[in-house]
């Protein structure tokens, strides 16, 4: 307890976040220490939902595809540094008539996990679009990534990963192939956005910034290869 | 009696939606079910939940009006063969391209299902079809949309078709036509009946405003680009209206619970309202729980089905909460409605649906849910209603009439109906739907347009059927085939007093306002 208490920045201990509090909450199993809006945004049947599910439940949703209906909102809490960070998910519907909706929820969104469909040309040529609008609706210091999902899908694949590669590095935002399916990524994807987040919540002067590029690869090449 | 009989239908006459004021004095001293409306079995004692929807006419009398504008048009002999034509030039020129899980719109099994149904735009662009792909059928559609547009031409408006065992019915609800086929035995305002609610099932994605405001953009536009995804919802509500006893009557059922666990959880979520919030509603499954509405505000049945039907056909709601736009087009075709739909516990089949007014009020409404459910989960009336849900409906047995498989019983002023469960002899799903087939029948007699009935009762070989109606109720019964029609009309009275008994339980005699 002393660790995670030594962890705690002046920020969350003005909070509140006494131990005492700390040990009740954590009998109800929603103890946390920060918490942070995530989206999950990109066309229709790219799979959001999937890999919000892989993530949180680590199952995959197999069979057929269930559009999600406006959005829906879930959470998870993950363990960055030996603090508990919640992660307050919000799943989009891909679908156009959505559209108006999930506007109204981007600017409380601290990141975005903006997909696509590797087997799929027009889900990667639109991710451009998605771009546009997260620009107009989004906060501006919102943290972006980009995931070319159904990397197991590699005889159908359409997008070649040097395209995601490129078009990442144009806009300077953080890229990965991912599958929900085999789950390759998908923990990673999630964990780097969350501590990326925390990075910027707790930050001291003098700590050393947290970069998220070099922290995905050298994360990515540990646990990549299969599939990929 | 009589007086307060008239005054319901004065107001009806009058146009007005809001319920009338019952006297409810009588009622609790007669032990003989009232006959009259408001005084029947399941008559709310306040006042009802939902817009006073006295039948489906209210649903088919738009459709009524402006058929009695124009004379009825009936081309049999020409338009079958128009239409055999089509067919036949149609399995010439659709290729194979359907994708494996569609089938082949030129194959014999696809015409020969019971029911089709397809939307498209006034411009003759595909939107919807229940079998097979739209693509392949763009050409269809397009004669479609030229027998209506040349009735139009000559002032006039194509209802329906009828040839060789085959209805065709079509209804016109600018910017969109829907067009039912069928062989089923429903007369025509049956099938028109379905294909309004699939109509309202589209307007509830879009609302009409939106409609109206794209084609008058784009007289070309594919509507199936913004209703991607929902076709599901349409393929979910077809099977329904073959299914649910609800759509056909035109009411919503109840799950069975005791009346004072009801009224905690309705005082429960009465308690945890918000000021944006309109409508609280709990089911489980397919049966109400209860429901809380803001004061002076109505929900209409067809609106709460289209709820129902889009809780019941995803899985999405199942984890985390769900929070999307809903148009109800009973209440306003205008605008949206936001829903907060989420299960209380992960595994239960209770689902809240919070109806609010603000697209940004999502954290609110979470809020409400939670301190709904901080509260009921505190008092024993929860455990009761998790008990309830172990048996969500009744065997007729109970009722003691030995004739007795099967009935619906609907209270026309509380718009809420019960039944039992299906019996022995109607377990598998074409018994279930043969039977419904039956009531149907029932049903478009008892609401002919010109002739309706108020009793009628009909012997076959599987089984006897009894149906009535009077101001108060609609009740349709089915005996074994070897009853009397004098042991039925007697069953009558016994049921209707069973039903009195049970009312508490079976109905919602007092709803809430916030």
């Amino acid at each position: 307890m002393s660790t995670r208490k030594a962890s705690l920045t002046d920020k969350q201990t003005t909070n509140g976040t006494s131990k005492y509090v700390l040990e009740r909450c954590a009998s109800i199993n929603e103890y946390y220490d920060i918490s942070f809006k995530v989206m999950l945004l990109g066309d229709s049947a790219v799979g959001k939902t999937c890999v919000l599910v892989r993530f949180k439940d680590g199952a995959f949703l197999g069979g057929n595809f269930i559009a999600t209906v406006g959005i829906d909102f879930r959470n998870k809490v993950v363990d960055v540094d030996n603090l508990k960070v919640k992660l307050q998910i919000w799943d989009t519907a891909g679908q156009e008539r959505f559209r108006s909706v999930t506007h109204a929820y981007y600017r409380d969104a601290q990141a975005l996990l903006l997909l696509y469909d590797i087997t799929s040309k027009m889900s990667f040529d639109n991710i451009r679009a998605w771009l546009t609008e997260i620009h107009e609706y989004a906060q501006k210091d919102v943290v972006i990534m980009l995931l070319g999902n159904k990397s197991d899908m590699a005889a159908e694949r359409v997008v070649k990963t040097e395209d995601g590669e490129k078009l990442a590095k144009e806009y300077g935002v953080p890229f990965m192939e991912t599958s929900a399916k085999t789950g390759v990524n998908v923990e990673l994807a999630f964990l780097a956005i969350a501590r990326e987040l925390k990075h910027r919540a707790t930050q001291q002067p003098s700590e050393p910034k947290f970069k998220i590029h070099d922290y995905i690869e050298s994360q990515k090449h540990k646990s990549g290869c299969c599939g990929m | 009696m009589d007086g307060e009989g008239q005054r319901a239908a004065a107001s009806w006459e009058n146009g007005t939606l809001a319920p009338v004021d019952r006297l409810r004095s009588e009622r609790a001293d007669s032990p003989t079910p009232g006959l009259v409306e408001g005084t029947e079995p399941g008559a709310g004692q306040k006042s009802a939940m939902f817009v006073h929807a006295q039948s489906f006419e209210d649903l088919t009398a738009e459709a009524e009006e402006e058929a009695r504008r124009e004379t009825e048009l009936d081309k049999s002999g020409e338009c079958a063969d128009d239409l055999k034509a089509l067919e036949e030039q149609h399995s010439n020129d659709v290729s194979s391209e359907a994708r494996t899980k569609e089938e082949d719109v030129s194959s014999e099994a696809w015409r020969s299902h019971r029911k089709h149904v397809f939307v498209l735009s006034e411009a003759g662009k595909p939107i919807y079809t229940r079998y097979g792909t739209e693509e392949a059928l763009s050409s269809t559609m397009g004669v479609m949309m030229a027998l209506v547009s040349f009735v139009e031409a000559e002032k006039n408006i194509i209802r329906s078709i009828h040839a060789d065992g085959c209805k065709v019915v079509f209804l016109t609800k600018s910017p969109l036509v829907l067009v039912g086929v069928s062989r089923t035995c429903q007369s025509d305002k049956e099938l028109l009946r379905e294909l309004q609610y699939i109509y309202y099932q589209i307007v509830s994605l879009l609302t009409l405003t939106q409609l109206n405001h794209i084609f008058q953009h784009k007289q070309n536009y594919d509507l199936r680009r913004l209703l991607a995804g929902s076709e599901y919802l349409t393929d979910n509500l077809l099977h329904r209206l073959d299914r649910d006893p609800g759509l056909l009557l035109s009411a919503v059922t109840c799950l069975p619970l005791p009346s004072s666990s009801r009224d905690v959880v309705s005082s429960s979520l009465q308690a945890a309202k918000s000021k944006s919030l309109v409508f609280s509603i709990l089911l489980a499954g397919d049966r109400l729980v209860t429901l809380v509405r803001k004061k002076d505000q109505f929900l209409h049945h067809i609106d709460l089905h289209l709820v129902f039907n889009l809780v019941g056909s995803s899985s999405s709601f199942r984890e985390g909460e769900g929070w999307t736009p809903i148009c109800l087009p009973k209440f306003n075709t205008a605008g949206f409605f936001h829903a907060h739909i989420s299960y209380l516990e992960p595994a239960s089949e209770l689902c809240l649906i919070l109806v609010s007014t603000d697209r940004e009020d999502f954290f609110n409404m979470s809020d409400c849910k939670k301190r709904f459910l901080e509260r009921l989960s505190k008092r024993t009336a929860y455990t009761a209603l998790k008990e309830a849900l172990k048996c969500p409906s009744y065997s007729v047995a109970q009722v003691g009439i030995p004739e007795l498989r099967h009935f619906l019983y609907k209270s026309k002023s509380s718009g809420l109906y019960t039944s039992p469960e299906f019996p022995e002899v109607y377990q598998s799903d074409e018994e279930q739907e043969r039977l419904m087939g039956l009531y149907q029948d029932l049903h478009s007699c008892l609401h002919h347009p010109t002739r309706p009935l108020r009793s009628f009762y009909r012997c076959s070989e599987s089984e006897n059927l009894l149906a009535w109606v009077t101001s108060g109720f609609e009740l349709y019964l089915c005996f074994s085939p070897l009853g009397t029609k004098a042991l039925a009309v007697s069953a009558v009275t016994k049921l209707l007093k069973w039903i009195r008994k049970e009312e508490d339980r079976l109905f919602i005699l007092s709803p809430l306002t916030y």
